[in-house]
C-alpha cells in the first residue's frame, strides 16, 4: 500500500467517522430526504471547491470565487428573462473568461496569485454592488415556479446535486487523463522541473484559473436560480469552505498532489459536520467557527504528521 | 547588505516614499477645491481619527509583509473579538485591568497564529480560518448582542484631544515613529527585514525565523488591540460584527504604501502614509456621494493597480 492510499484511506475514515458520529444523534441523516438535504447543502461549496482545488494543485490559489459566485447569482437573475439556459451560458463562458484573463495577469506579472485575487476579490465585490445597485435581485414573481424543477428530487439527487457529482467525475478525469490536467499537476509539483521539461506555464495557469472562476460563476448562478434571489453580498463564507474542503480532501497546500474525487470527501466530511451542528440546534455563527476550528485542526495534524515522518526517514537513512 | 544594495534601495524607497506623499497632497488639493465640505474642520477630524485607526493596523501589517508572510486576514475579526473582551473586562475589573488583559490576550492570539503560519507555511490560509474562529468566538462571547461599558478613563482615551489632536492620532504617530524605530534600529527589526529578504539564507544563518514570526504577528495583535479599544472607548459599546471587511484597507493600505510583497523591503512608515492616503480617498468619496460598491470597486481596482505597478518597478518574480 503506497502513502498515498493511506492517507486517502485515512481521510475516508475520517469522513465515515464523523458521519457516524453524527447519525447516532440525528435520525434524519439516515432517511432518504436527509441525505438528500445533506447532498443539496454540499452544492455550492462543492462546486466552487473543485476550482479552487485544480488552483491549488497547480500551485496557486483562487481566493476571489466567492466575488465571483456572488457577481455570477446577480448577473444570471438580471439575465433571467432571456432564458434560464442562455443566463447560465452567458454566465458561465464570461466568468470563464475573467478567470482567464485573471490567469494571464498572474502569469504574465509573474505575482503570487494569492495577493492578486485578494485585489480581484475587493474589485469583483465591488462591481458586483454597482451592477446590482446594492440591492438583492430577485426573479420576476409570475416567473418564480419556472425554477422549481430545481429543487426536484430524483430519488436523493436534484439537478444541482447530480451536477455536482458529474463535475467531480469530470474534473478528476481531466486533471488525470488529459495533457492539459498533467500539466496543471506538473507546473504545481516542481514548477522549475517542469518548466526545464519544456511545460508550458502559461497554459496550465490560465486553465485552472477559468475552469475555477467558471465554476464559480456556475455554482453563483445555479443556487440563484434555486432561491429565485442573489444578493450581492452573498456567498462570502464559501471560499473557507472550499479551501477547507480541498486540504481535509488531502490537496497539499504546496500544490502538486492530491485529486478531485479527494475534494468530495473533504467536502461531505465538513457537510457532514456542519449540517450536524446546525441539526443539534447550534446558532448561525457556529458553523463557520466549526469550519474555521476543523481547518486549523486539519492542517495543523497535517503539518506535524509530515514532520514525524520526515524526522522518521531521516533516522532510518542515517542508521541504514 | 553590500553597498551595490544600498544604492539600489535609495533609488527606490526615496522616491517610494514621496510618491506616498506627492498623492496625499494631490487628494488634498483636488478635495478641497472641489468639495466644500472636505476642508470643514469637523471633516477633518473624521479623517484624522479613520486614517489614525486604520493606520495603527496598517502598521501592524506592515510587519506581517515585511517579515515575508505576505498578509493576516484575521485582523478585523481579531478586533471584533479583542473590542467585545475589552468591554467584558472593564465591565467586569475596571478599565485599567480590561486594558492590560485585552494586550495580553492580543499578544496571545498573535503568538497562537503564528505558532500555526509556522508549522503550516501558508499565512493567508491560516489567518482566514483564524479569522471565522475569532468572529465566532465573539459572537459567543458577546451571546450576539450590543455590550455597553460606562468609565470615565475609556471615554476620555476615546475621545479626549491632547493638544487639539485626538488621542487615536497621537497613538498613530507615536506607534508610527516606535516601530519605523525598531525595524530599522534594532537587532530583531533588522532580523525581520532579512527573513522576508530571504528566508532560505535566514534559516541557513541562523536567524529565529519562528521568533520573528511571532514578532510579526503580535505587533499585529497589538495594532489590532489599539484600534479595538480606542473604538470601544470612543463609543462606550462592543459587538460582533465590529469592523466588519475592514480587511481591506489594512491590506490596501499596507499595498498603496508599496511595501514589497515579497518581504524585505519597505518600512511601516510606508503603511502608515498608504493609510491616510485610503482614508483620504474614502471620505473624499463618500463625500461625492459615491455608493459603497463604486467605492469597493475602486478601491480594489487600486490595489491591483499598485501592486502591479510596484511589481514591475522591483523587476522581481516572486
Amino acid at each position: 500500500m503506497t502513502s498515498e492510499t493511506k492517507s486517502n484511506l485515512a481521510r475516508l475514515g475520517l469522513m465515515i467517522a464523523v458521519y457516524l458520529i453524527l447519525a447516532a444523534r440525528i435520525p434524519s441523516y439516515y432517511s432518504q430526504p436527509g441525505i438528500a438535504a445533506l447532498l443539496d447543502s454540499a452544492v455550492l461549496a462543492g462546486i466552487i471547491a473543485i476550482g479552487v482545488g485544480l488552483t491549488m494543485i497547480a500551485g496557486e490559489m483562487d481566493l476571489s470565487v466567492g466575488s465571483m459566485a456572488a457577481f455570477a447569482g446577480i448577473l444570471s437573475i438580471q439575465l433571467f428573462p432571456y432564458g434560464m439556459v442562455p443566463a447560465l451560458v452567458i454566465v458561465v463562458l464570461f466568468c470563464g473568461l475573467l478567470g482567464a484573463l485573471q490567469g494571464y495577469c498572474i502569469y504574465k506579472l509573474n505575482i503570487s496569485s494569492m495577493v492578486f485575487t485578494i485585489g480581484t476579490l475587493i474589485a469583483l465585490r465591488g462591481l458586483t454592488l454597482v451592477v446590482s445597485n446594492e440591492k438583492t435581485v430577485l426573479i420576476p414573481f409570475e416567473n418564480i415556479a419556472e425554477t422549481d424543477f430545481l429543487s426536484a428530487k430524483f430519488f436523493v439527487f436534484s439537478i444541482p446535486s447530480a451536477t455536482l457529482l458529474v463535475l467531480v467525475l469530470l474534473v478528476d478525469f481531466f486533471s488525470r487523463r488529459t495533457l492539459w490536467g498533467r500539466e496543471i499537476f506538473a507546473i504545481g509539483g516542481g514548477r522549475g522541473e517542469a518548466r526545464a521539461a519544456g511545460v508550458s506555464i502559461r497554459r496550465p495557469i490560465i486553465v485552472a484559473f477559468s475552469i475555477s472562476a467558471a465554476l464559480a460563476g456556475l455554482a453563483g448562478a445555479l443556487l440563484s436560480f434555486r432561491t429565485g434571489s442573489a444578493s450581492p453580498l452573498g456567498f462570502e463564507a464559501v471560499l473557507l469552505e472550499a479551501v477547507t474542503a480541498c486540504l481535509i480532501g488531502g490537496i497539499a497546500l504546496a500544490g502538486g498532489r492530491g485529486s478531485i474525487l479527494g475534494v468530495l470527501i473533504g467536502l461531505f466530511t465538513i457537510r457532514f459536520l456542519v449540517s450536524g451542528i446546525a441539526a443539534l440546534g447550534a446558532p448561525f455563527w457556529m458553523q463557520s467557527l466549526a469550519t474555521g476550528a476543523l481547518l486549523i485542526f486539519v492542517i495543523i495534524a497535517e503539518a506535524a504528521i509530515g514532520y514525524v515522518t520526515r524526522r522518521r526517514r531521516m533516522a532510518r537513512a542515517l542508521t541504514a | 547588505m553590500t553597498s551595490q544594495d544600498a544604492s539600489q534601495r535609495a533609488k527606490f524607497t526615496i522616491p517610494k516614499t514621496a510618491y506616498g506623499l506627492i498623492a496625499i497632497l494631490v487628494l488634498l488639493v483636488v478635495a478641497s477645491v472641489t468639495t466644500p465640505s472636505f476642508a470643514r474642520v469637523d471633516n477633518i477630524f473624521v479623517v484624522i481619527r479613520a486614517a489614525s485607526l486604520t493606520g495603527i493596523v496598517a502598521i501592524g501589517m506592515s510587519y506581517i509583509t515585511i517579515s515575508g508572510n505576505l498578509f493576516a486576514l484575521s485582523a478585523s475579526a481579531l478586533g471584533a473579538l479583542l473590542a467585545v473582551l475589552f468591554a467584558l473586562l472593564t465591565a467586569a475589573f475596571g478599565f485599567a485591568a480590561g486594558l492590560v488583559l485585552t494586550l495580553g490576550l492580543a499578544v496571545f492570539c498573535g503568538l497562537a497564529q503564528s505558532l500555526a503560519i509556522s508549522l503550516i507555511g501558508n499565512p493567508i490560509i491560516t489567518t482566514l480560518a483564524f479569522g471565522t474562529v475569532f468572529r465566532g468566538l465573539a459572537a459567543l462571547f458577546s451571546g450576539n448582542s450590543i455590550l455597553r461599558i460606562e468609565s470615565e478613563a475609556a471615554l476620555w482615551l476615546g475621545t479626549a484631544r491632547p493638544l487639539g489632536i485626538p488621542t487615536q492620532s497621537w497613538a498613530f504617530i507615536i506607534a508610527a515613529l516606535l516601530s519605523w524605530f525598531v525595524i530599522r534600529h534594532f537587532k530583531i527589526g533588522r532580523e525581520i527585514v532579512l527573513c522576508g529578504a530571504n528566508p532560505k539564507a535566514a534559516v541557513a544563518s541562523g536567524l529565529r525565523v519562528g521568533l520573528v514570526t511571532a514578532i510579526a504577528c503580535a505587533a499585529l495583535s497589538i495594532g489590532v488591540a489599539i484600534m479595538a479599544i480606542m473604538t470601544v472607548s470612543q463609543f462606550s459599546q462592543a459587538k460582533a460584527d465590529l469592523f466588519m471587511g475592514y480587511d481591506f484597507d489594512y491590506i490596501a493600505a499596507v499595498l498603496v504604501g508599496g511595501i514589497a510583497l515579497r518581504g524585505g523591503k519597505g518600512t511601516p512608515l510606508q503603511a502608515a502614509l498608504g493609510a491616510v492616503l485610503i482614508a483620504l480617498l474614502q471620505n473624499f468619496m463618500l463625500l461625492h456621494g459615491l455608493s459603497a460598491g463604486v467605492r469597493m470597486t475602486i478601491v480594489g481596482l487600486l490595489v491591483i493597480a499598485s501592486i502591479s505597478l510596484f511589481h514591475i518597478l522591483q523587476g522581481r518574480g516572486r
